[in-house]
């Protein structure tokens, strides 16, 4: 598979872009082929657009260059606004996406609607929510309010704040980086970033960090918490994955994009008896709804939907010609989709008044007539079946996996190893006590997304098996999840892949080695989990043995996580660069310098082999400093 | 210390003392002496399950030594301290070899030592029946004869097999447990070393029962976890080479359950200090479910008993 120009180590991607190419159809790949070279002073982050005398460039390569924008600008302050800039739309993308599920939970109405009761009660306890005397609808009214007001209120810090063991907060308040509204991170990060205000790197990326900060601690934290509270806390269930989740003979439904409002509804929908009748009358056998990205994370982890493939597989779905109508929402959405889309029968439907695309058909998605909207988007995919235009190809290839580990799950799968008459339930303490004995070496997230500078998957996946084999537990989200899914990591199977350590705790707790956390804005339960396990310890999160990646990573949003998650004390392997390398100090002081300050840094190396073996080392670091 | 360096610590300390015992019994009745356990067709067993090989001599013995070097691997991964767990099973069996070796009888009552292959193929039928709903092995010694009792009666009272190692075996003594095979309560020595005497039964077990062929170590530990439902109490203070051994008996698959401070090992190492609960909390971690209700009268009611002849004057 290694001379494919897809450059993937999924069979089903080989083969579906193999399709596209004999049906002359342009993917990812093919732009990105024909994009080359890329520009080099965009790569290392030394071109500035933020005024009208720019462009600006900085020249490295020779001495006579610009050292200095038009307005002085040097390559430290350009790289390092640059860089802050794209963790504020990262954080901005993730923080709209919380604040949508507040609405919904604000217009939930009425009780049905509201499926975690338990949960609500919980962050209701959490925020200081009176309960009595109210109804459920009342409470969650309540807490949208509360949560809504994260995003713009004047005083004070986030809520989610609280959730961090106690030495992180009080470094954070000491450095000057605890958020407060998370709106207004990001907009201290546009305005100091405009020409002529902040010029001082490491200024520029505490106003960088306090954005990120807000969007983990806020506005990611918001959308998984509330999400769980309408839709339900994920527990354990197995699904299938991978493009061969498609059925031929059926109305196939593809629900792409980040917000489960949507594709919550759309499942529903797609379950409507009147709908299926009406499928049956157009000669399918069923309607198979399946997710793709985030969004098929979220009704994946939550109804076990099928997860139908990760950000590069997008167009390729539409490639196999059965796909009746794909839905997409908001972030990671392709715009050639419209193009692709042309050339079979599917319908490419955008549903969000923040994400249109030319050549798409628009219907207006909102939380108040959800039911009644998705309904009619299903119909239309299932009036679109008849339509099937080429011969429909999809690749056998799908596997299994047990996916819906939430902190919650998590927990209740370490209970299966307390005994009743020796420890409480309910607690971290196993899986503290499984690290502080050596068992388990530590712990390390996969996340992240594709990138056509990584070969496709075999980064995540090649990354995973490095560490499962040393006996690091791997948790993973977003894209890395697809990945890891479809290389049977999330399979009992995939035991054979583990250390002896390892392979006995998940046999014990009956679990994977790879735990599908969930979606992107879902990385805040694995900062929930980290939290935990570091106030059960008494140590801070830069302490324990544990480090992320995204070995893949593309988008603004990643850039928000993995900043997020360094200022939160983890450290941070990117398998590509961020834009600054042009500037030496920015670099340094992301990939070394965050450390004595955060205790949390990024590294880049794109080998998997060797970020493996760079985790490995850190997590010993640790475990060395903590005398276990 | 992290528990795996006092694991490797107390497996080399085994092993060391293994290397000494084994040159003083060569010593004394040089290497061609025969090396045996009385009244087996497996000759050491641990040695002859795990690598295939039989001893006969003591200079084989002394050869066997480098196996048990083998295994102890310094690394920070639970393999390798399950292996050296194994080694110091493996010294303490030559340990144990070299007395039979150059001692005519030493075991004495009350004490076992090695246990027949009669006595196992006797406690085949019960075990598989779930008439010994499992096997406790309590090591050390308890804060006081009355806990003592009080924890080997719990489990005799409801058909386990006990085996006792160390103080424990006076303790239980003053305490006035009944003793003896058919009363399923058996002590095996004062040494640590002689706990590798139980181990032999759950090894002897899966080579007769189990038919697990003498040379496959992964199916050997994997009939003992999945069929022997033994675990191990060990009491009082916990030397490296107690833990060590503790680490022998998880390679097998039973959990060790202890009241000293300890690193716990979820389902595998457990700390229990009321001694009230280390009973059931073994229970529950080995998951033995008593088949027979317990009835609360004052004697002791159980098959334990089965084999116990009522005085008339009782
Ligand atoms: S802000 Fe400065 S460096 Fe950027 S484009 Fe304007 S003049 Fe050039
Ligand atoms: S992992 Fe990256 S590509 Fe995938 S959905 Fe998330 S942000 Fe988009």
């Amino acid at each position: 598979m290694e001379n494919c120009a897809c450059n993937t180590c999924d069979a089903a991607t080989k083969k579906l872009y193999e399709k596209a190419k004999s049906e002359r159809i342009d993917t990812i790949w093919d732009r990105a082929l024909a994009m080359q070279p890329q520009c080099g002073f965009g790569e290392m982050g030394l071109c500035c657009t933020n005024c009208s005398m720019g462009p600006c460039r900085i020249v490295k390569i020779s001495e006579d260059g610009p050292k200095a924008g038009i307005c002085g600008a040097t390559e430290d302050t350009i790289t390092s606004r640059n860089f802050a800039r794209a963790v504020a739309a990262g954080a901005a993308a993730h923080s709209d996406h919380g604040r949508d599920i507040a609405l919904a939970l604000y217009h939930a109405g009425d009780k049905t609607r509201i499926r975690n009761e338990e949960k609500l009660f919980k962050i209701a306890g959490e925020w200081g929510i009176t309960v009595e005397g109210k109804d459920t609808v009342q409470i969650a009214r309540e807490m949208a309010e509360r949560a809504l007001g994260e995003f713009g209120k004047v005083f004070g810090k986030l809520q989610f704040l609280q959730r961090a063991p106690e030495k992180r907060i009080k470094l954070w308040d000491e450095l000057g980086v605890a958020p407060g509204a998370i709106d207004r991170e990001i907009v201290e990060v546009l305005h100091s970033t405009h020409m002529g205000c902040d010029a001082d790197y490491r200024n520029i990326i505490r106003q960088a960090i306090r954005a990120a900060l807000s969007d983990g601690w806020g506005g990611s934290m918001i959308g998984t918490e509330l999400s769980d509270v309408l839709f339900g806390t994920p527990m354990p269930k197995k699904v299938e994955a991978n493009l061969g989740v498609l059925k031929k003979e059926c109305v196939n439904i593809v629900v792409h994009g980040h917000d489960p409002t949507l594709s919550e509804a759309i499942v529903l929908a797609s379950r409507d008896p009147e709908l299926l009748e009406l499928a049956r009358k157009q000669g399918a056998e069923g309607i198979n709804v399946v997710g793709m990205c985030c969004t098929g994370n979220e009704i994946a982890m939550r109804q076990g939907i099928p997860m139908a493939g990760d950000f590069f597989q997008q167009e390729l779905a539409i490639v196999t010609g059965a796909v009746e109508a794909m839905i997409v929402d908001v972030q990671c959405i392709m715009p050639s989709l419209a193009t692709v889309a042309k050339c079979y029968h599917t319908k490419l439907i955008t549903t969000s008044p923040k994400a249109k695309i030319p050549g798409a058909i628009h219907i207006e998605f909102n939380e108040q007539k959800s039911l009644e909207i998705a309904r009619r988007i299903v119909k239309d995919a299932v009036m679109n079946f008849k339509n099937r235009k080429v011969e429909v190809f999809i690749p056998d290839d799908k596997s299994e996996g047990r996916i819906g580990y939430s902190f919650e799950a998590i927990i209740k799968a370490l209970d299966r190893v307390t005994n009743s008459f020796a420890h409480p339930s309910g607690t971290v303490k196993p899986l503290v006590d499984a690290i502080k004995s050596g068992v388990l070496r530590g712990a390390a997230a996969i996340v992240g997304c594709n990138n056509h500078r990584q070969p496709h998957n075999t980064c995540h996946v090649t990354l995973a098996k490095e560490l499962l084999k040393r006996d690091i537990i791997v948790v993973t989200t977003g894209c890395g999840a697809h990945a890891c899914i479809k290389a049977g990591l999330m399979d009992k199977d995939a035991r054979k892949y583990c250390g002896k350590g390892l392979a006995t705790v998940c046999e014990l707790l009956d679990i994977p080695p790879v735990l599908h956390m969930g979606s992107c804005v879902d990385i805040s339960r694995i900062l929930v989990l980290l939290s935990e396990v570091a106030k059960y310890m008494g140590v801070d999160i830069s302490d324990l043995p544990v480090a992320a990646a995204a070995p893949e990573w593309m988008s603004e949003k990643a850039q928000s996580i993995g900043l997020y998650a360094v200022a939160s004390g983890v450290y941070v392997i990117l398998g590509v660069p961020p834009a600054v390398t042009g500037s030496e100090n920015v670099t340094g002081y992301l990939t070394k310098g965050l450390e004595s300050v955060l205790g949390g840094r990024f590294e880049i190396e794109n080998d998997p082999v060797e970020a493996a073996a760079k985790i490995a080392a850190h997590v010993e670091n640790r475990r060395k400093r903590l005398g276990i | 210390m992290t528990l795996f360096d006092i694991i490797f610590t107390g497996s080399r300390q085994a092993l060391e003392a293994a290397k000494a015992t084994v040159a003083a019994a060569v010593e004394k009745k040089g290497s061609d002496a025969r090396v045996a356990f009385p009244e087996t067709a497996y000759s050491l067993p641990t040695i002859y399950a795990a690598t295939g090989k039989k001893i006969g001599s003591l200079g084989e013995l002394r050869d066997a030594l480098s196996i048990v070097e083998s295994l102890i691997v310094p690394e920070q991964n639970l393999e390798k301290a399950l292996n050296a767990g194994l080694a110091t099973a493996l010294s303490a069996e030559i340990i144990e070899a070299c007395k039979y070796a150059v001692e005519e009888k030493p075991y004495s009552e009350p004490c076992a030592g090695f246990i027949s292959d009669a006595v196992i193929r006797s406690l085949g039928v019960p075990l598989v029946t779930g008439d010994i709903p499992g096997v406790a092995v309590v090591l050390g010694e308890a804060p006081s004869a009355e806990e003592a009792a009080k924890i080997i009666k719990g489990y005799q009272n409801k058909g386990l097999l006990v085996f006792l190692v160390g103080k424990i075996i006076d303790q239980a003594i003053e305490g006035k447990v009944k003793m003896g095979l058919e009363l399923r309560v058996i002590p095996l020595g004062y040494d640590v070393t002689s706990v590798i005497h139980v181990v032999t039964v759950a090894i002897r077990a899966a080579l007769i029962f189990g038919a697990v062929p003498p040379g496959n170590l992964e199916e050997l530990l994997k009939y003992t976890k999945e069929r022997v439902p033994a675990f191990v109490n060990a009491l009082g203070s916990l030397s490296g080479l107690v833990v060590s051994a503790g680490a022998g008996a998880i390679a097998l698959g039973f959990p060790v359950i202890t009241d000293q401070d300890v690193q716990e090992v979820p389902h595998y190492l457990i700390v229990q200090k009321d001694y009230d609960k280390i009973v059931p909390t073994s229970l529950e971690a080995r998951g033995i479910k008593i088949k027979i209700t317990e009835v609360p009268i004052p004697v002791g009611f159980a098959a334990a008993f089965e084999g116990e002849r009522v005085r008339k004057e009782d």
